[in-house]
């Protein structure tokens, strides 16, 4: 069963994001995926992220696919016009790749090609309706496409800090679900108190809520969370269980399978983001108990 | 120069329709020069305006007032004593303009009349064409006096493509090739040697890519 049908069909889906090399060595990215294979229901491969250039989400979506892997690959306008975002888009639909998440891209100024100039012709809602569109057999100048593709299609919530800030997240969303978006990929959780008030609201998209669960792999990035993002609620507790702990990466393994356990009776799925360390996923999913 | 052209007279009527009292304002600068916003076109559009109003039974006043300069906090305090009156102020400023008005008069409606196009340079009578993108790092010398950013239609830095034909731009017969225009004018020059010299991947941080810019100059700050 694909990601969409156990999405729509109430199944609890567990993702992990998988970044794909700085170069053409792919022998880490393939191994590391061979070993979550069969142990969660897809992967989502990001195109970019963080504004580090890599190979491109497309190849590594790719690559992926022809393992029996199925992929989820990131698209935004940051770097593409609408040119090249639907070419591309029509070459993952012929590689086999059937799940597109609509994303923020980084400022490019925060990223590590700071000279480029950033393209940004089509925003999220652009890029969620040129999807609309090309499968709807057109392409955004109105001409007809040789062959029609189907995508599965996310979107993202940014980061909120506030309660404001959660609402217009979630009217945002509300847009982007109308504009096609089929899931919503939502921001780290780290407090699922604060977790279960966020889906009181956003039960009422009426999609399934993917939130991220993201691997703390020191006490330093915890607390630069904590004082950079007050929204993102690591509480001091948290904290203090890290620095404690014996195993300080391994206590992050912990937290995160714990979150991702919790999270089976709250959400739709789970995004599991390592940020480089997808080695360390098999552990994650062993402490989820997946 | 800015320059600028004046939006078709139905979008403007659509911005100002909720409203009874307009206070028209221009801009003695750039879009005096190019013929887009001064004190004589505000005169124009005040009149079209107010015909096209009374046609459909509406008596819109206008209050007509031009600055020296739009985007000078300095100027724009003329206006003060002016807007408590109007519901609403149309500028026919660029949008640097525009946006000067908006900040100094928070809690007023400011729409725009025209369109700003680009910084650019009279041809001739009646014709003005671009010249600059304000790209923040000057190519000008090493180019013999003819911008590629903003006159070579795909940005090329390194000469000109295959769409250059009797030193035309393929995308138009009136549009120059700045790559023909770059090599005779360093041929005339006797600088081809300049032609020669490779252009690197451009540093696009000085224009717009690192965000909003913004100059400061400690010595006149305040």
């Amino acid at each position: 069963m694909n990601i969409q049908k156990r999405l729509q069909s109430g199944k609890f889906v567990v993702l992990a994001e998988m970044n794909t090399p700085k170069g053409v060595d792919i022998s880490r990215f393939m191994t590391y995926a061979q070993h979550i294979r069969g142990r969660i229901d897809g992967v989502v491969v990001p195109d970019m992220d963080n504004g580090v250039m890599r190979m491109s989400a497309l190849a590594g979506g790719a690559l992926l696919q022809q393992q029996g892997i199925e992929t989820l690959i990131n698209v935004y306008g940051r770097d593409r016009n609408r040119m090249a975002l639907q070419g591309d888009m029509l070459a993952a639909h012929v590689l086999g790749i059937q799940n597109l998440i609509v994303v923020q891209g980084e400022n490019m100024a925060c990223s590590d090609h700071r000279d480029a100039p950033p393209v940004n012709d089509l925003d999220e809602m652009g890029v969620l309706n040129a999807i609309r569109n090309l499968q709807a057999g057109k392409d955004m100048a109105g001409f007809d496409l040789d062959g029609v593709p189907q995508f599965y299609v996310g979107c993202h919530m940014a980061p909120f800090a506030d309660n404001a800030a959660m609402d217009a997240e979630i009217e945002l969303a509300r847009g982007k679900i109308a504009a096609g978006a089929g899931f919503v990929i939502t921001p780290p959780v780290f407090d699922m108190r604060r977790f279960g008030e966020f889906m009181k609201k956003a039960a009422a998209l009426q999609v399934p809520i993917i939130p991220t669960v993201f691997l703390i792999k020191s006490v330093a990035v915890a607390r630069y969370i904590a004082t950079n993002e007050p929204g993102a609620h690591i509480s001091e507790d948290l904290i203090r269980r890290i620095r404690t702990s014996s195993d300080r990466e391994m206590e992050g393994v912990r937290i995160a399978g714990e979150t991702i356990a919790q999270l089976r009776k709250e959400a739709g799925g789970v995004l599991l983001q390592t940020l480089g360390w997808e080695h360390r996923l098999p552990a994650i999913l062993d402490a989820a108990g997946l | 120069m800015i320059t600028a052209e004046r939006k078709p007279l139905e979008e403007i009527i659509e911005y100002i329709r909720p409203f009874q009292k307009i206070l028209l304002i221009g801009c003695n600068e750039c879009v005096t020069v190019c013929s887009a916003g001064g004190r004589k076109e505000v005169g124009v559009l005040s009149s079209l305006l107010q015909m096209s109003f009374l046609k459909q039974g509406k008596n819109l006043q206008i209050r007509e007032h031009t600055l020296e300069r739009q985007c000078d906090p300095e100027y724009v305090e003329e206006l003060v004593s002016m807007v408590d009156g109007v519901d609403a102020i149309l500028s026919m400023a660029c949008g640097c303009g525009v946006q000067e008005i908006c900040r100094r008069f928070k809690n007023k409606p400011v729409f725009p009349a025209v369109n700003t196009k680009f910084m650019g340079a009279s041809e001739r009578q009646g014709v003005w064409a671009e010249r600059c993108q304000g790209c923040g790092n000057c190519l000008l010398g090493v180019t013999g006096g003819i911008c590629p950013i903003a006159r070579c239609s795909k940005q090329l830095m390194n000469g000109p493509c295959g769409g250059s034909t009797n030193g035309k731009c393929e995308i138009s017969p009136d549009v120059d090739c700045a790559w023909q225009l770059i090599w005779d004018r360093l041929k005339a020059l006797g600088m081809e040697d300049r032609y020669e010299e490779i252009i690197p991947a451009k540093d696009w941080r000085p224009g717009r890519a690192a965000g909003p810019r913004k100059i400061i100059r400690e010595d006149l700050a305040e």
